[in-house]
Protein backbone atom coordinates (compact mmCIF):
# COMPACT_ATOMS: atom_id res chain seq x y z
CA UNK A 1 0.00 0.00 0.00
CA UNK A 2 1.60 3.20 -1.13
CA UNK A 3 1.88 6.25 1.08
CA UNK A 4 -0.53 8.21 -1.09
CA UNK A 5 -3.28 5.63 -0.72
CA UNK A 6 -2.59 5.39 3.01
CA UNK A 7 -2.94 9.16 3.42
CA UNK A 8 -6.08 9.15 1.27
CA UNK A 9 -7.71 6.38 3.26
CA UNK A 10 -6.91 8.14 6.51
CA UNK A 11 -8.28 11.44 5.21
CA UNK A 12 -11.43 9.70 4.07
CA UNK A 13 -12.13 7.47 7.05
CA UNK A 14 -10.20 8.93 9.97
CA UNK A 15 -11.65 10.88 12.87
CA UNK A 16 -14.89 8.93 12.86
CA UNK A 17 -15.69 10.23 9.38
CA UNK A 18 -16.34 6.64 8.30
CA UNK A 19 -19.51 6.80 10.39
CA UNK A 20 -20.99 9.13 7.75
CA UNK A 21 -20.87 6.27 5.25
CA UNK A 22 -23.13 4.05 7.33
CA UNK A 23 -26.69 5.53 7.31
CA UNK A 24 -27.53 4.91 3.62
CA UNK A 25 -26.38 1.25 3.42
CA UNK A 26 -27.96 0.46 6.79
CA UNK A 27 -31.25 1.92 5.56
CA UNK A 28 -31.05 -0.26 2.46
CA UNK A 29 -30.57 -3.43 4.50
CA UNK A 30 -33.23 -2.41 7.02
CA UNK A 31 -35.85 -1.88 4.30
CA UNK A 32 -34.99 -5.23 2.69
CA UNK A 33 -35.21 -7.05 6.02
CA UNK A 34 -38.47 -5.30 6.91
CA UNK A 35 -40.10 -6.16 3.59
CA UNK A 36 -38.92 -9.75 3.81
CA UNK A 37 -40.10 -10.13 7.40
CA UNK A 38 -43.57 -8.82 6.58
CA UNK A 39 -43.88 -11.23 3.68
CA UNK A 40 -44.29 -8.73 0.85
CA UNK A 41 -43.91 -10.16 -2.64
CA UNK A 42 -40.24 -9.66 -3.71
CA UNK A 43 -41.40 -8.58 -7.17
CA UNK A 44 -43.08 -5.61 -5.52
CA UNK A 45 -40.41 -4.49 -3.07
CA UNK A 46 -37.42 -5.58 -5.15
CA UNK A 47 -37.36 -2.80 -7.76
CA UNK A 48 -37.89 0.15 -5.37
CA UNK A 49 -35.29 -1.08 -2.88
CA UNK A 50 -32.65 -2.59 -5.19
CA UNK A 51 -32.89 -0.11 -8.06
CA UNK A 52 -34.77 2.89 -6.67
CA UNK A 53 -32.73 3.15 -3.48
CA UNK A 54 -29.65 0.98 -4.02
CA UNK A 55 -28.52 1.71 -7.56
CA UNK A 56 -30.18 5.11 -8.10
CA UNK A 57 -29.40 6.77 -4.75
CA UNK A 58 -26.94 4.92 -2.52
CA UNK A 59 -24.36 4.08 -5.20
CA UNK A 60 -24.14 7.50 -6.92
CA UNK A 61 -24.41 9.56 -3.72
CA UNK A 62 -21.71 7.60 -1.89
CA UNK A 63 -19.51 7.57 -4.99
CA UNK A 64 -20.05 11.32 -5.29
CA UNK A 65 -19.07 12.09 -1.70
CA UNK A 66 -16.12 9.68 -1.72
CA UNK A 67 -14.96 10.28 -5.30
CA UNK A 68 -14.86 14.07 -5.01
CA UNK A 69 -13.58 13.81 -1.43
CA UNK A 70 -10.32 11.96 -2.13
CA UNK A 71 -8.81 14.78 -4.16
CA UNK A 72 -11.35 17.61 -3.94
CA UNK A 73 -11.04 17.97 -0.17
CA UNK A 74 -7.26 18.38 -0.45
CA UNK A 75 -7.65 20.92 -3.24
CA UNK A 76 -10.11 22.86 -1.07
CA UNK A 77 -7.72 22.87 1.90
CA UNK A 78 -4.75 23.65 -0.30
CA UNK A 79 -2.89 20.64 1.15
CA UNK A 80 -2.75 19.06 -2.31
CA UNK A 81 0.42 21.13 -2.80
CA UNK A 82 2.28 18.85 -0.40
CA UNK A 83 1.61 15.84 -2.59
CA UNK A 84 2.15 17.67 -5.87
CA UNK A 85 5.62 18.85 -4.83
CA UNK A 86 6.82 15.31 -4.16
CA UNK A 87 8.83 13.72 -6.99
CA UNK A 88 6.01 11.41 -8.01
CA UNK A 89 4.63 10.86 -11.51
CA UNK A 90 1.07 12.17 -11.63
CA UNK A 91 -0.41 8.78 -12.33
CA UNK A 92 1.06 7.52 -9.08
CA UNK A 93 -1.07 10.15 -7.34
CA UNK A 94 -4.29 9.64 -9.28
CA UNK A 95 -4.34 5.85 -9.42
CA UNK A 96 -3.93 5.15 -5.68
CA UNK A 97 -6.54 7.78 -4.88
CA UNK A 98 -8.94 6.28 -7.43
CA UNK A 99 -8.26 2.80 -6.06
CA UNK A 100 -9.06 3.90 -2.52
CA UNK A 101 -12.20 5.76 -3.60
CA UNK A 102 -13.51 2.92 -5.75
CA UNK A 103 -12.62 0.36 -3.07
CA UNK A 104 -14.37 2.22 -0.26
CA UNK A 105 -17.44 2.90 -2.42
CA UNK A 106 -17.59 -0.68 -3.67
CA UNK A 107 -17.42 -2.15 -0.16
CA UNK A 108 -19.96 0.33 1.23
CA UNK A 109 -22.47 -0.32 -1.56
CA UNK A 110 -21.84 -3.93 -2.58
CA UNK A 111 -22.28 -5.46 0.88
CA UNK A 112 -25.80 -4.10 1.56
CA UNK A 113 -26.80 -4.75 -2.06
CA UNK A 114 -25.63 -8.35 -1.70
CA UNK A 115 -27.70 -8.76 1.45
CA UNK A 116 -30.76 -7.15 -0.14
CA UNK A 117 -30.32 -9.23 -3.32
CA UNK A 118 -30.14 -12.45 -1.33
CA UNK A 119 -33.28 -11.48 0.60
CA UNK A 120 -35.10 -10.53 -2.60
CA UNK A 121 -34.20 -13.49 -4.74
CA UNK A 122 -31.11 -15.66 -4.49
CA UNK A 123 -27.41 -15.66 -3.68
CA UNK A 124 -26.68 -15.45 -7.40
CA UNK A 125 -28.66 -12.22 -7.77
CA UNK A 126 -26.94 -10.86 -4.68
CA UNK A 127 -23.51 -11.63 -6.08
CA UNK A 128 -24.47 -10.18 -9.48
CA UNK A 129 -25.67 -6.95 -7.87
CA UNK A 130 -22.52 -6.71 -5.77
CA UNK A 131 -20.26 -7.28 -8.79
CA UNK A 132 -22.13 -4.83 -11.01
CA UNK A 133 -22.18 -2.24 -8.22
CA UNK A 134 -18.41 -2.59 -7.83
CA UNK A 135 -17.92 -1.94 -11.55
CA UNK A 136 -20.29 1.01 -11.26
CA UNK A 137 -18.36 2.30 -8.25
CA UNK A 138 -15.16 2.35 -10.31
CA UNK A 139 -16.82 4.18 -13.22
CA UNK A 140 -18.58 6.72 -10.96
CA UNK A 141 -15.44 7.37 -8.91
CA UNK A 142 -13.28 7.88 -12.01
CA UNK A 143 -15.87 10.33 -13.32
CA UNK A 144 -16.21 12.29 -10.08
CA UNK A 145 -12.45 12.27 -9.45
CA UNK A 146 -11.89 13.83 -12.89
CA UNK A 147 -14.69 16.32 -12.18
CA UNK A 148 -12.91 17.50 -9.03
CA UNK A 149 -9.89 18.39 -11.18
CA UNK A 150 -11.81 19.97 -14.04
CA UNK A 151 -14.01 22.30 -11.98
CA UNK A 152 -13.94 24.03 -8.63
CA UNK A 153 -17.47 22.88 -7.76
CA UNK A 154 -17.29 19.13 -8.43
CA UNK A 155 -20.06 18.14 -6.02
CA UNK A 156 -22.64 20.44 -7.59
CA UNK A 157 -21.74 19.34 -11.12
CA UNK A 158 -21.87 15.74 -9.96
CA UNK A 159 -25.30 16.41 -8.48
CA UNK A 160 -26.41 17.89 -11.80
CA UNK A 161 -25.38 14.61 -13.43
CA UNK A 162 -26.97 12.36 -10.80
CA UNK A 163 -30.18 14.34 -10.20
CA UNK A 164 -30.95 16.00 -13.50
CA UNK A 165 -29.30 13.77 -16.09
CA UNK A 166 -29.85 10.31 -14.57
CA UNK A 167 -32.85 11.12 -12.39
CA UNK A 168 -34.97 13.60 -14.27
CA UNK A 169 -34.01 13.26 -17.95
CA UNK A 170 -33.46 9.50 -17.69
CA UNK A 171 -37.17 9.09 -17.02
CA UNK A 172 -38.39 11.55 -19.64
CA UNK A 173 -35.98 11.37 -22.56
CA UNK A 174 -35.11 7.69 -22.85
CA UNK A 175 -32.18 8.39 -25.20
CA UNK A 176 -30.12 9.78 -22.33
CA UNK A 177 -30.05 6.32 -20.79
CA UNK A 178 -27.27 5.36 -23.20
CA UNK A 179 -25.02 7.78 -21.33
CA UNK A 180 -26.03 6.81 -17.80
CA UNK A 181 -23.78 4.75 -15.54
CA UNK A 182 -26.81 3.70 -13.52
CA UNK A 183 -28.29 1.94 -16.57
CA UNK A 184 -24.97 0.20 -17.29
CA UNK A 185 -24.93 -1.18 -13.76
CA UNK A 186 -28.49 -2.48 -14.12
CA UNK A 187 -27.70 -4.03 -17.50
CA UNK A 188 -24.55 -5.73 -16.18
CA UNK A 189 -26.30 -7.06 -13.07
CA UNK A 190 -29.08 -8.41 -15.26
CA UNK A 191 -26.49 -10.13 -17.44
CA UNK A 192 -24.69 -11.76 -14.48
CA UNK A 193 -27.95 -13.13 -13.08
CA UNK A 194 -31.02 -12.75 -15.31
CA UNK A 195 -33.94 -11.73 -13.12
CA UNK A 196 -37.25 -9.93 -13.51
CA UNK A 197 -36.33 -7.46 -10.77
CA UNK A 198 -34.02 -5.53 -13.08
CA UNK A 199 -35.10 -4.00 -16.37
CA UNK A 200 -33.22 -1.70 -18.70
CA UNK A 201 -33.10 -0.68 -22.36
CA UNK A 202 -29.32 -0.57 -22.60
CA UNK A 203 -27.72 -3.62 -24.18
CA UNK A 204 -25.00 -5.51 -22.33
CA UNK A 205 -22.13 -4.89 -24.82
CA UNK A 206 -22.86 -1.18 -24.80
CA UNK A 207 -22.88 -1.18 -21.00
CA UNK A 208 -19.61 -3.09 -20.76
CA UNK A 209 -17.79 -0.99 -23.35
CA UNK A 210 -19.09 2.31 -22.03
CA UNK A 211 -18.24 1.48 -18.40
CA UNK A 212 -14.69 0.62 -19.41
CA UNK A 213 -14.43 3.74 -21.56
CA UNK A 214 -15.69 5.97 -18.75
CA UNK A 215 -13.38 4.43 -16.16
CA UNK A 216 -10.27 4.57 -18.37
CA UNK A 217 -11.07 7.84 -20.13
CA UNK A 218 -11.79 9.88 -17.03
CA UNK A 219 -8.76 8.45 -15.22
CA UNK A 220 -6.59 9.52 -18.15
CA UNK A 221 -8.25 12.93 -18.09
CA UNK A 222 -7.56 13.25 -14.36
CA UNK A 223 -3.88 12.37 -14.82
CA UNK A 224 -3.65 14.86 -17.65
CA UNK A 225 -5.35 17.66 -15.73
CA UNK A 226 -3.18 17.08 -12.68
CA UNK A 227 -0.11 17.50 -14.90
CA UNK A 228 -0.80 21.23 -15.36
CA UNK A 229 -2.72 21.91 -12.19
CA UNK A 230 -2.85 25.45 -10.86
CA UNK A 231 -3.69 26.03 -7.23
CA UNK A 232 -6.24 28.81 -6.86
CA UNK A 233 -8.13 30.24 -3.92
CA UNK A 234 -11.70 29.44 -3.05
CA UNK A 235 -14.33 30.83 -5.39
CA UNK A 236 -16.24 33.79 -4.06
CA UNK B 1 14.49 62.01 34.29
CA UNK B 2 13.26 64.66 31.93
CA UNK B 3 9.64 65.51 31.53
CA UNK B 4 7.89 63.58 28.83
CA UNK B 5 7.55 65.79 25.80
CA UNK B 6 5.15 63.65 23.82
CA UNK B 7 1.87 65.16 22.76
CA UNK B 8 -1.37 63.49 21.90
CA UNK B 9 -2.58 65.29 18.85
CA UNK B 10 -6.27 65.87 18.42
CA UNK B 11 -6.88 64.37 15.01
CA UNK B 12 -10.56 65.06 15.11
CA UNK B 13 -11.84 61.63 16.08
CA UNK B 14 -15.52 61.83 16.92
CA UNK B 15 -17.86 59.32 18.43
CA UNK B 16 -21.02 58.57 16.55
CA UNK B 17 -23.87 60.11 18.47
CA UNK B 18 -26.65 59.96 15.90
CA UNK B 19 -29.58 57.60 15.87
CA UNK B 20 -28.75 53.89 15.66
CA UNK B 21 -30.74 51.33 13.71
CA UNK B 22 -32.18 48.63 15.91
CA UNK B 23 -32.43 44.88 15.87
CA UNK B 24 -34.90 44.91 13.03
CA UNK B 25 -32.47 46.65 10.72
CA UNK B 26 -29.72 44.14 11.54
CA UNK B 27 -32.11 41.30 10.83
CA UNK B 28 -33.31 42.95 7.64
CA UNK B 29 -29.78 43.54 6.37
CA UNK B 30 -28.81 39.93 7.04
CA UNK B 31 -32.00 38.71 5.37
CA UNK B 32 -31.45 40.80 2.26
CA UNK B 33 -27.81 39.77 2.07
CA UNK B 34 -28.89 36.14 2.34
CA UNK B 35 -31.43 36.52 -0.42
CA UNK B 36 -28.83 38.12 -2.68
CA UNK B 37 -26.33 35.37 -1.84
CA UNK B 38 -28.74 32.62 -2.86
CA UNK B 39 -29.13 34.04 -6.35
CA UNK B 40 -25.49 35.09 -6.60
CA UNK B 41 -26.10 38.84 -6.77
CA UNK B 42 -23.06 40.81 -5.72
CA UNK B 43 -20.84 37.80 -6.29
CA UNK B 44 -18.73 36.46 -9.11
CA UNK B 45 -20.22 35.03 -12.30
CA UNK B 46 -19.24 31.52 -11.16
CA UNK B 47 -21.55 31.83 -8.17
CA UNK B 48 -24.48 32.61 -10.45
CA UNK B 49 -24.16 29.53 -12.67
CA UNK B 50 -25.96 26.94 -10.57
CA UNK B 51 -28.83 29.00 -9.09
CA UNK B 52 -29.65 30.55 -12.43
CA UNK B 53 -29.41 27.18 -14.18
CA UNK B 54 -32.27 25.99 -11.98
CA UNK B 55 -34.21 29.24 -12.35
CA UNK B 56 -33.79 29.04 -16.13
CA UNK B 57 -35.08 25.47 -16.29
CA UNK B 58 -38.21 26.16 -14.21
CA UNK B 59 -39.02 29.33 -16.18
CA UNK B 60 -38.61 27.49 -19.50
CA UNK B 61 -40.85 24.67 -18.30
CA UNK B 62 -43.48 27.17 -17.16
CA UNK B 63 -43.28 29.02 -20.48
CA UNK B 64 -43.70 25.78 -22.42
CA UNK B 65 -46.68 24.81 -20.29
CA UNK B 66 -48.25 28.23 -20.81
CA UNK B 67 -47.58 28.08 -24.56
CA UNK B 68 -49.10 24.63 -24.92
CA UNK B 69 -52.16 25.82 -23.05
CA UNK B 70 -52.62 28.92 -25.16
CA UNK B 71 -52.02 27.18 -28.49
CA UNK B 72 -53.60 23.77 -27.98
CA UNK B 73 -55.93 24.54 -25.10
CA UNK B 74 -54.59 21.64 -23.04
CA UNK B 75 -53.80 22.08 -19.35
CA UNK B 76 -50.54 20.13 -19.04
CA UNK B 77 -50.17 20.71 -15.31
CA UNK B 78 -51.99 22.69 -12.69
CA UNK B 79 -50.27 25.25 -10.48
CA UNK B 80 -49.89 22.76 -7.65
CA UNK B 81 -48.63 19.98 -9.88
CA UNK B 82 -45.87 22.32 -10.98
CA UNK B 83 -44.24 22.21 -7.55
CA UNK B 84 -44.59 18.43 -7.39
CA UNK B 85 -43.07 17.96 -10.83
CA UNK B 86 -40.11 20.18 -10.04
CA UNK B 87 -39.24 18.46 -6.75
CA UNK B 88 -35.83 17.17 -7.90
CA UNK B 89 -34.85 20.61 -9.09
CA UNK B 90 -35.94 22.09 -5.76
CA UNK B 91 -33.73 19.59 -3.94
CA UNK B 92 -30.83 20.60 -6.17
CA UNK B 93 -31.53 24.28 -5.56
CA UNK B 94 -31.54 23.73 -1.80
CA UNK B 95 -28.27 21.81 -2.12
CA UNK B 96 -26.79 24.82 -3.95
CA UNK B 97 -28.24 27.57 -1.78
CA UNK B 98 -28.16 26.31 1.82
CA UNK B 99 -24.38 25.65 1.95
CA UNK B 100 -23.74 29.10 0.44
CA UNK B 101 -25.80 30.68 3.21
CA UNK B 102 -24.38 29.00 6.28
CA UNK B 103 -21.44 26.68 5.47
CA UNK B 104 -19.22 29.44 4.10
CA UNK B 105 -19.57 31.47 7.29
CA UNK B 106 -18.77 28.40 9.39
CA UNK B 107 -15.71 27.56 7.31
CA UNK B 108 -14.17 31.01 7.12
CA UNK B 109 -14.70 31.52 10.84
CA UNK B 110 -16.57 34.83 10.65
CA UNK B 111 -19.30 33.90 13.11
CA UNK B 112 -17.48 35.56 16.07
CA UNK B 113 -17.50 38.76 14.03
CA UNK B 114 -21.25 38.48 13.51
CA UNK B 115 -21.99 37.73 17.13
CA UNK B 116 -19.78 40.51 18.48
CA UNK B 117 -22.28 42.91 16.90
CA UNK B 118 -25.66 43.76 18.42
CA UNK B 119 -27.13 40.71 16.76
CA UNK B 120 -29.20 38.32 18.81
CA UNK B 121 -28.02 34.72 18.69
CA UNK B 122 -31.27 33.48 17.26
CA UNK B 123 -31.53 36.23 14.65
CA UNK B 124 -28.67 34.91 12.54
CA UNK B 125 -30.12 31.47 11.75
CA UNK B 126 -33.66 32.85 11.50
CA UNK B 127 -32.64 35.51 8.97
CA UNK B 128 -30.78 32.91 6.91
CA UNK B 129 -33.76 30.57 7.10
CA UNK B 130 -36.17 33.28 6.05
CA UNK B 131 -34.05 34.24 3.06
CA UNK B 132 -33.78 30.60 1.93
CA UNK B 133 -37.53 30.08 2.29
CA UNK B 134 -38.23 33.31 0.40
CA UNK B 135 -35.86 32.27 -2.38
CA UNK B 136 -37.52 28.86 -2.68
CA UNK B 137 -40.94 30.44 -2.72
CA UNK B 138 -39.85 32.82 -5.47
CA UNK B 139 -38.39 29.87 -7.39
CA UNK B 140 -41.75 28.09 -7.30
CA UNK B 141 -44.04 31.11 -7.40
CA UNK B 142 -42.34 32.94 -10.27
CA UNK B 143 -42.99 30.25 -12.87
CA UNK B 144 -46.56 29.91 -11.64
CA UNK B 145 -46.98 33.62 -12.28
CA UNK B 146 -45.65 33.05 -15.82
CA UNK B 147 -48.22 30.29 -16.28
CA UNK B 148 -50.92 32.57 -14.88
CA UNK B 149 -50.05 35.42 -17.22
CA UNK B 150 -50.01 33.03 -20.18
CA UNK B 151 -53.46 31.78 -19.21
CA UNK B 152 -54.86 35.22 -18.38
CA UNK B 153 -54.08 36.63 -21.80
CA UNK B 154 -55.56 33.67 -23.71
CA UNK B 155 -58.75 33.21 -21.72
CA UNK B 156 -61.77 34.23 -23.76
CA UNK B 157 -64.28 34.66 -20.96
CA UNK B 158 -63.07 38.14 -20.11
CA UNK B 159 -62.43 39.43 -16.58
CA UNK B 160 -64.48 36.68 -15.04
CA UNK B 161 -62.21 33.97 -16.49
CA UNK B 162 -59.13 35.83 -15.31
CA UNK B 163 -60.65 36.05 -11.81
CA UNK B 164 -61.29 32.29 -11.79
CA UNK B 165 -57.73 31.72 -12.96
CA UNK B 166 -56.47 33.93 -10.13
CA UNK B 167 -58.47 31.87 -7.66
CA UNK B 168 -56.61 28.83 -9.03
CA UNK B 169 -53.25 30.55 -8.70
CA UNK B 170 -53.56 31.63 -5.06
CA UNK B 171 -53.81 28.12 -3.55
CA UNK B 172 -50.89 27.18 -5.79
CA UNK B 173 -48.80 29.97 -4.29
CA UNK B 174 -49.85 28.94 -0.79
CA UNK B 175 -48.82 25.38 -1.58
CA UNK B 176 -45.48 26.65 -2.90
CA UNK B 177 -44.99 28.38 0.46
CA UNK B 178 -45.45 25.04 2.22
CA UNK B 179 -42.85 23.43 -0.04
CA UNK B 180 -40.46 26.30 0.60
CA UNK B 181 -40.85 26.14 4.38
CA UNK B 182 -40.37 22.38 4.68
CA UNK B 183 -37.47 22.12 2.22
CA UNK B 184 -35.74 25.27 3.42
CA UNK B 185 -35.71 24.32 7.07
CA UNK B 186 -34.44 20.78 6.49
CA UNK B 187 -31.79 21.91 4.02
CA UNK B 188 -30.50 24.70 6.24
CA UNK B 189 -30.33 22.41 9.26
CA UNK B 190 -28.19 19.88 7.37
CA UNK B 191 -25.98 22.59 5.91
CA UNK B 192 -25.45 24.21 9.33
CA UNK B 193 -23.84 21.00 10.58
CA UNK B 194 -20.74 21.22 8.39
CA UNK B 195 -18.44 23.95 7.16
CA UNK B 196 -17.62 22.12 3.95
CA UNK B 197 -19.95 23.13 1.15
CA UNK B 198 -19.28 19.89 -0.71
CA UNK B 199 -20.30 17.71 2.22
CA UNK B 200 -23.30 19.90 2.96
CA UNK B 201 -24.60 19.62 -0.61
CA UNK B 202 -24.11 15.85 -0.64
CA UNK B 203 -25.75 15.51 2.77
CA UNK B 204 -28.83 17.50 1.77
CA UNK B 205 -29.39 15.42 -1.35
CA UNK B 206 -28.82 12.20 0.56
CA UNK B 207 -31.34 13.18 3.24
CA UNK B 208 -34.04 14.02 0.71
CA UNK B 209 -33.46 11.15 -1.71
CA UNK B 210 -33.10 8.36 0.84
CA UNK B 211 -36.62 8.99 2.10
CA UNK B 212 -38.43 8.41 -1.20
CA UNK B 213 -37.92 4.61 -1.40
CA UNK B 214 -39.14 4.28 2.20
CA UNK B 215 -42.48 5.62 1.04
CA UNK B 216 -42.42 3.14 -1.84
CA UNK B 217 -41.94 0.24 0.58
CA UNK B 218 -44.46 1.40 3.19
CA UNK B 219 -47.06 1.96 0.47
CA UNK B 220 -47.06 -1.70 -0.55
CA UNK B 221 -47.07 -3.24 2.92
CA UNK B 222 -50.17 -5.33 3.65
CA UNK B 223 -51.95 -2.85 5.92
CA UNK B 224 -54.21 -0.05 4.81
CA UNK B 225 -53.38 2.15 7.80
CA UNK B 226 -49.67 1.93 7.07
CA UNK B 227 -50.32 2.57 3.39
CA UNK B 228 -52.22 5.75 4.18
CA UNK B 229 -49.55 6.88 6.64
CA UNK B 230 -46.67 5.93 4.32
CA UNK B 231 -46.40 9.35 2.73
CA UNK B 232 -45.28 10.83 6.05
CA UNK B 233 -41.88 9.19 5.57
CA UNK B 234 -40.65 11.59 2.90
CA UNK B 235 -40.81 15.41 2.97
CA UNK B 236 -41.96 15.52 -0.65
CA UNK B 237 -44.93 13.22 -0.25
CA UNK B 238 -45.71 14.68 3.16
CA UNK B 239 -46.09 18.15 1.68
CA UNK B 240 -48.21 16.60 -1.05
CA UNK B 241 -50.39 14.93 1.57
CA UNK B 242 -50.91 18.17 3.47
CA UNK B 243 -51.86 19.86 0.19
CA UNK B 244 -54.32 17.09 -0.61
CA UNK B 245 -55.99 17.50 2.76
CA UNK B 246 -55.98 21.26 3.19
CA UNK B 247 -56.46 22.56 -0.32
CA UNK B 248 -57.78 19.36 -1.87
CA UNK B 249 -59.98 20.14 -4.84
CA UNK B 250 -58.41 23.55 -5.25
CA UNK B 251 -55.08 21.98 -6.07
CA UNK B 252 -55.75 18.73 -7.83
CA UNK B 253 -58.27 17.37 -10.25
CA UNK B 254 -60.84 15.34 -8.37
CA UNK B 255 -59.15 12.22 -7.02
CA UNK B 256 -55.74 13.48 -8.12
CA UNK B 257 -54.25 13.80 -4.64
CA UNK B 258 -52.61 11.15 -2.53
CA UNK B 259 -54.69 8.36 -0.95
CA UNK B 260 -54.16 9.48 2.63
CA UNK B 261 -57.57 8.40 3.92
CA UNK B 262 -58.72 10.32 6.98
CA UNK B 263 -55.24 11.18 8.22
CA UNK B 264 -55.16 14.68 6.73
CA UNK B 265 -54.96 16.54 10.06
CA UNK B 266 -52.15 14.22 11.16
CA UNK B 267 -50.22 15.16 8.02
CA UNK B 268 -50.64 18.86 8.71
CA UNK B 269 -49.67 18.35 12.35
CA UNK B 270 -46.55 16.38 11.36
CA UNK B 271 -45.53 19.05 8.87
CA UNK B 272 -45.83 21.77 11.52
CA UNK B 273 -43.99 19.59 14.02
CA UNK B 274 -41.20 18.90 11.51
CA UNK B 275 -40.68 22.56 10.70
CA UNK B 276 -40.83 23.59 14.36
CA UNK B 277 -38.49 20.80 15.40
CA UNK B 278 -35.93 21.71 12.73
CA UNK B 279 -36.07 25.39 13.75
CA UNK B 280 -35.46 24.44 17.39
CA UNK B 281 -32.52 22.24 16.40
CA UNK B 282 -31.16 25.05 14.22
CA UNK B 283 -31.37 27.52 17.10
CA UNK B 284 -29.72 24.99 19.40
CA UNK B 285 -26.93 24.53 16.88
CA UNK B 286 -26.24 28.25 16.80
CA UNK B 287 -26.48 28.70 20.55
CA UNK B 288 -23.06 27.16 20.96
CA UNK B 289 -21.55 26.95 17.51
CA UNK B 290 -17.91 26.14 16.98
CA UNK B 291 -16.14 28.80 15.00
CA UNK B 292 -14.44 26.26 12.76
Amino acid sequence: MSTVSWITARGLLGRRRFLLLFPLPVLLVLLAVLSRALGVDPNEWGPPVLVGLGLAVVLPVIALIVGTGVLGAEIDDGTVVHILTKPLPRWQIVLPKLAVAAGVTAVTVAVPLYVAGVLASSVRVGLALAAAASIGALAYCAFFLALSLVTRRPVLLGLVYVLIWEGLLGNVVSGTKVLSIQQYVIALADRFAPTELLATDVSVPVAAVMSTLIAVGFTALAVDRLRSFSVAGETS
Amino acid sequence: MSESTGVIHDIGYQRYSGPRLGRGAVFGALYLHGLRTVFGFGRSAKAKIFPWLVVGIVIVVAAVVAAVRSQLGQVVMTYAQFADTMSWLIIFFVAVAAPELVSRDLRSGVLPLYFSRPLARSDYPLAKLLSLVTALWLLLGGPQLVMFLGAAFTIEEGPRGVWNELLDLLPGLLYAGLWAAVFGVIGLLVAALTGKRAFAAGGIVAVFLMTTPIVGILAILPSQTINELAFLASPMTMVNGVGTWALGDLLFERGGGLPIGGFGPLYAFTAVLLVAGCVVLLLARYRKVATR
